[in-house]
């Protein structure tokens, strides 16, 4: 049996409008397992972020409960919610959101910075490593509004892989890209699930990248399609 | 951080801070300078000294009536009495008297301090033409006197034309047989010592007819405890006099008596001092909540990639206390500078105290002015901060 990483059960995301209630997540109940490489899909407006916010920590929903390994986290306090954040999950966004004023490697080694713990790794050889692995190697001293889009994603994978996170969601990681660039990087996420078995959730709107992962969820409206 | 990269903004931010802490070290440091400049001043006037005077000048029972009472007054009885301390180094009786002197037909006004030769050594009092009269002159009641500079400044174009002539002290002759050198005094509302004559006491009697005394100088032995001796002095005074009639003094209590009338002005200037410190701490809690608004979508990264509220905290209250710390560390380098060219006219100083209130009050306004901006920040959704636009 598969191990499940994540769950979520009966969520309603709701959103007061001045008079009005707008539902943007509506009953969602999902669940995915330890490895997996999975699509989020809809359109425009349909909830897929804030989904995959709720599901990395980074919202809560108004109502409905979050597992993380088989725990809720209702009962996780602030703290400890921001250290899964930084532990557990890494988030690549279609805007990147680097830090401009930090260099490259600053911006990777960001998520180390607010961790409790002791690492078990040198996070700058590691830093160092990912980023020749990525090809962004010699760009450490750069800022983030000196190198392209495509590099900065791969910044911003790195930066989440920094931890060695067993979750990561990508956001439209290819939104900003040309689709050169959109390719390589969809061939290195599902490089990471495939070689070192991090589950990666990837939200689009396009059924080509969709067609890519093994596991499609569709969400229109706020809620699970099929 | 943020600071070194907006440095025109930090600066100009930091002002008030500097502004403040600069005016109120500098403040204290003239208050300092102050008390230095009066116990100067009492020493140039002689050390080890006791003084005896009739009533209660430093009225410890509150009452502001002590000095309208019928004050006692001094004889020579006293001054018999007290020579018999074996221990002091003089005992200097003095009678003080705002008088009239005409000399080469001009008219000017004096103090006369009719006393014995005593005196000079006592008060450090250095001749600067002729010489000062001696105890013989002082027994015999010659008609001598020894003046300072510029009793005679009006009625000489020079101080030497002076020596040996006579002055007339309200319609008496008396000869200047020396000019002391100048005092200075007459500061800060205090007599002025160059405008003392210092004449044989019982030669003074013709001035006083009633023989009074008005105070006792007394200079203490350096073998014995200075307090164990004034406590003999008294002993001795008490005899004749109720506790609460006379007063034994030393200059240490006048110089506190004065430096805490000193004081409270000194304090009020320094709350004066403090308000632009909160102007300032209010420019920096002004320019943190810029910040916070500008820096909302990098918190909103730095909280989803595990920052806590306590991290976002400390990371704009360290900026702000910085800023504040930056302000204060330029406010007391300018003091420094400022006082540096203040010590070449007066004995201005910072001590170690101001050093540690300056930078610790701006430490505190940089943690109090900051904690708002901090805090908001730290509270800040990290779902909303990361959606900001
Ligand atoms: N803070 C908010 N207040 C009000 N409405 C919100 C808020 N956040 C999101 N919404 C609404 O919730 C709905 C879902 O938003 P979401 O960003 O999840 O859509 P999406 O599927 O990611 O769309 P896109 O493909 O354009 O990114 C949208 O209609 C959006 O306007
Ligand atoms: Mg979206």
């Amino acid at each position: 049996m598969a191990e499940e990483i994540i769950r979520t059960e009966h969520v309603w995301k709701e959103y007061m409008m001045g008079d009005v209630l707008f539902q943007a997540l509506k009953d969602i109940s999902i669940s995915i397992n330890l490895g997996e490489l999975v699509s989020i899909i809809g359109p425009s407006g349909s909830g897929k972020s804030t989904l995959m916010h709720i599901i990395g920590l980074l919202d809560q929903p108004t109502r409905g409960k979050i597992f993380i390994s088989g725990n809720d986290i209702a009962s996780f306090t602030d703290d400890k919610i921001s250290s899964l954040r930084s532990e557990f999950v890494g988030f690549v966004f279609q805007q990147f959101n680097l830090i401009n004023k930090l260099t490259i490697l600053e911006n990777i080694l960001l998520p180390t910075v607010y961790v409790r713990k002791k690492l078990e790794y040198n996070p700058v050889e590691k830093a160092l490593y990912l980023m020749k692995r990525f090809g962004i190697d010699g760009k450490e001293k750069s800022y983030p509004n000196k190198i392209s889009g495509g590099q900065q994603q791969r910044v911003a994978i790195a930066r989440a892989l920094i931890m060695s996170p067993k979750l990561i969601l990508a956001d439209e990681p290819t939104g900003n890209l040309d689709s050169k660039s959109g390719t390589e990087i969809l061939k290195l996420l599902k490089e990471l699930n495939q070689e070192e078995k991090i589950t990666v959730v990837i939200v689009t709107h396009d059924p080509l990248i969709a067609k890519q992962t093994k596991r499609i969820i569709e969400i229109k409206d706020g809620q699970i399609d099929k | 951080m943020d600071l070194f990269r907006n440095k025109m903004r930090t600066f100009l931010t930091s002002l008030g801070i500097l502004i403040g802490v600069s005016s109120v070290v500098l403040l204290l440091s003239f208050g300092l300078g102050l008390k230095e400049y009066i116990r100067q001043q009492f020493d140039s006037l002689g050390t080890n000294l006791v003084f005896v005077i009739p009533g209660q000048i430093f009225g410890n029972s509150g009452s502001g009536f002590s000095g309208m009472r019928s004050v006692v007054q001094f004889d020579e009885k006293d001054f018999i009495s007290l020579k018999k301390l074996r221990d002091a180094i003089y005992v200097i009786p003095i009678f003080t008297k705002s008088i009239k002197v005409e000399g080469n037909a001009k008219v000017d006004y004096a103090t006369l301090n009719s006393t014995t030769d005593e005196i000079f050594p006592a008060r450090n009092l250095e001749l600067e033409y002729g010489r000062l009269f001696d105890k013989p002159e002082v027994d015999k009641k010659t008609r001598v006197i020894v003046i300072g500079p510029k009793v005679i400044e009006k009625m000489f174009d020079n101080p030497v034309l002076a020596l040996n002539k006579s002055l007339r002290i309200e319609g008496q002759t008396f000869k200047i047989i020396g000019i002391l050198k100048a005092k200075g005094g007459g500061g800060f509302g205090g007599p002025d010592f160059d405008k003392f004559i210092y004449m044989p006491l019982k030669t003074g009697y013709t001035l006083n007819p009633d023989k009074k005394i008005a105070n006792f100088l007394i200079k203490a032995p350096d073998n014995k405890p200075f307090d164990l001796f004034k406590e003999e002095v008294k002993m001795q005074m008490i005899k004749r006099y109720d506790e609460d009639e006379i007063t034994v003094a030393d200059s240490a209590q006048f110089i506190s008596t004065i430096s805490s009338i000193f004081g409270i002005l000194n304090m009020v200037l320094v709350a004066i001092g403090a308000v632009s410190l909160l102007v300032g701490g209010i420019g920096i809690m002004n320019i943190m909540y810029v910040s916070v608004t500008e820096r909302i979508r990098e918190i909103g990264i730095r909280r989803a990639l595990g920052a806590r509220e306590s991290d976002i905290l400390y990371l704009f209250l360290s900026e702000s206390v910085l800023l504040s710390l930056f302000g204060g560390a330029m406010g007391l380098t300018l003091s420094f500078l400022v006082v540096l060219i203040v010590q070449k006219f007066f004995p201005a100083y910072i001590d170690l105290m101001s050093s540690i209130i300056a930078l610790g009050t701006s430490s505190l306004i940089g943690i109090f002015f900051g904690v708002f901006p901090a805090r908001k920040a730290a509270r800040l959704s990290p779902i909303d901060a990361i959606r900001y636009e």
